[in-house]
């Protein structure tokens, strides 16, 4: 709790910094206050506590999910050195809208209440609804932000009319009310609750962009600015997950037979749309987006098969995707920036031919994280991959299984079209010049991949 | 009282409903039937307070329009929550009054920032 109340102060406290004359102090405060957030956020380690008249409830889960968002949260703030430089940009606003999204993610994490959980999807979606936009100058990114809001909205139109049938069907909005309701029903609630928990996981699972509610991704992910596009992909994402999880395992976990199915069938559908459409786009950046679509469906496998290994595996396959997505989109950054097309940064696979040549370091930082992404043993993402599966071996899941592994390997297509093109292909990429700080985040960010992938069980320990 | 309602209690709003929709209906059908036609260039200008049309509609407007419009929806809009506090001050006692304390200081905050920004800054 106390996190949430520092993030809004610091937030605040962020946008009058803005007002100074020089801007070199607001990368250095916002990521000192985001460091005292999380040493904030394990005050509360090992204690179960509900606040603000049971709306919000912190545990160890919540705090994992919520060190996870903030580590995220880092590293992006301290890849945003190009703020700094850059006329048109309003840093101070950024950061401040960034701290106040990660208020807004921990509310999603740790909600009892669904009148919580609505406040805080509001305040993320709002939050990245701007940043996507903040190019302003961009038509792309103009559009991308206006797309995301039209769509945003519309899904939440739906998470909110499924709350209310919920209400309806309840009489409360508490999840430990909505379980106990389901108890005493005796197999048989309203017909209200059902609808109500489609119509949530539907808000939900547009927020995650799973198939078929997937649709804005791509354009949102490709039109935002890099930064804020790496931000999306792992907070906002992480998040939701969190946000389904608690849904699903405190209230629902009763009528699983219900909608177990449905979760499969969406989850069959993500990994089949996110992972077949990434093989033929020509952008990197592009990719990344049908990736994140493709993520979002092994994270699903998790809740379709939710039991007692499915909350480790999440937070750690949260973890490990966050870790990886934030490296690969930190060296987009920096090689997009040497070759402009039209005035654009060129964010195509060719962006990247020859990088390791003169640049051995960014090349081997963005072929860690492809292989992480893309599962390959020794880096965390296999074995987020490998709980995942084997939570859905517990629940006798084989056709799930059986596609989630061709599905990876078709994954590893397109993962590698960037390595190839970084090793093997000939190309006048020179010298990039990385800030210190900017290299450490980077190197950081690998180190944690592989030490993950070598020693999982440390991770293990924690939970 | 009775708390049980049949579909057949909700006659009266449907009646009524009907009747509304029916009346606007039925007096556009029934005007656009018997009223005269005649169109000429005069008739069918769009008539603006007597002066000739000049352009398009669609001009650019500053941006400074929509900002002081917006700011005053959302001050207007936090300045209502000072009504149903004042009515209960009592009822709250010492912690609803730091608690407005506290939300007006946020306010106010806001409110500097807008200053420092220039937003109300005509020229």
């Amino acid at each position: 709790m106390l996190p949430i109340i520092l993030l809004s102060v610091f937030g605040i406290v962020l946008l009058f910094l803005g007002f100074l004359k020089t801007r070199a102090v607001l990368l250095p405060a916002a990521l000192l206050f985001i460091l005292i957030a999380l040493g904030a956020g394990f005050l509360e380690w090992n204690k179960s506590y509900l606040y603000f008249g049971d709306m919000l409830l912190i545990n160890n889960l919540a705090i994992l999910f919520s060190t996870i968002v903030l580590i995220s949260a880092f590293m992006v703030v301290a890849l945003s050195g190009d703020f700094l430089e850059d006329e048109m940009a309003q840093p101070a606003e950024y950061y401040a809208i960034l701290l106040f999204s990660i208020v807004g993610a921990m509310m999603m994490i740790g909600y009892e209440n669904l009148i919580m959980l609505f406040v805080g999807v509001e305040i993320l979606s709002v939050s990245m609804y701007i940043l996507t936009g903040s190019d302003k100058r961009n038509l792309r990114s103009n559009e991308a932000a206006l797309k995301y809001f039209l769509m945003g909205s519309f899904a939440t139109g739906f998470m909110l009319f499924g709350m209310a049938l919920l209400y309806g069907a309840v009489g409360s909005f508490t999840l430990t009310d909505i379980k106990s309701y389901i108890l005493l029903s005796h197999g048989r609630p309203s017909l209200l609750l059902y609808m109500g928990e489609l119509l949530v996981l539907i808000g939900m699972l547009f927020k995650v962009s799973a198939a078929p509610f997937h649709f804005w991704t791509p354009d949102v992910y490709e039109g935002a600015p890099t930064l804020f596009t790496a931000f999306m992909s792992t907070v906002v994402k992480t998040a939701g997950f969190a946000a389904l999880l608690q849904l699903l395992s405190v209230s629902f976990s009763a009528i699983y037979g219900f909608w177990w199915v449905i979760l499969a069938a969406i989850t069959a559908l993500t990994l089949l749309a996110g992972n077949l459409t990434a093989v033929y786009q020509n952008s990197f950046k592009r990719m990344m987006a049908y990736s994140s679509i493709s993520h979002a469906g092994y994270l699903l496998i998790g809740l379709a098969a939710l039991g007692q290994q499915s909350r480790s595996a999440l937070v750690f396959y949260s973890l490990a995707y966050s870790l990886a997505t934030i490296s690969a989109f930190g060296i987009l950054l920096l090689v997009a920036k040497q070759h402009t097309t039209d005035g654009r940064p060129d964010e195509s696979y060719s962006a990247f031919n020859g990088l390791s040549r003169n640049n051995p370091l960014l090349a081997f930082v963005l072929a860690v994280s492809m292989l992480s992404l893309a599962g390959i043993p020794l880096t965390a993402g296999f074995w987020g991959k490998f709980m995942l599966f084997s939570a859905a071996v517990d629940r006798g899941m084989v056709w799930i299984l059986i596609l989630a592994v061709l599905m990876s390997a078709v994954g590893i297509y397109y993962y590698f079209r960037v390595v190839i093109a970084m090793y093997f292909r000939e190309g006048q990429a020179g010298r990039i010049r990385v800030a210190p700080f900017y290299q450490f985040i980077l190197i950081a960010a690998t180190a944690l991949t592989i030490i993950l992938g070598i020693v999982p069980g440390l991770f293990q320990n924690i939970m | 009282m009775n708390t049980t309602y049949l579909p057949s209690d909700y006659l009266p709003i449907f009646i009524q409903l009907v009747l509304a929709l029916g009346f606007i209906v039925g007096s556009m059908i029934v005007s656009h039937n018997i009223g005269p036609k005649r169109h000429s260039e005069k008739k069918d200008d769009p008539f603006e307070c007597g002066i000739p049309v000049k352009g398009d509609a669609r001009t650019p407007i500053s941006i400074k329009y929509f900002l002081i419009a917006i700011l005053f929806v959302l001050f207007d809009v936090e300045v209502i929550f000072l009504y149903p506090w004042a009515v209960n001050f009592k009822g709250l006692g010492m912690e609803g009054f730091i608690e407005m304390i506290l939300f007006m200081g946020l306010l106010l905050a806001g409110f500097y920032y807008i200053l420092r920004k220039g937003v109300l800054k005509w020229e």
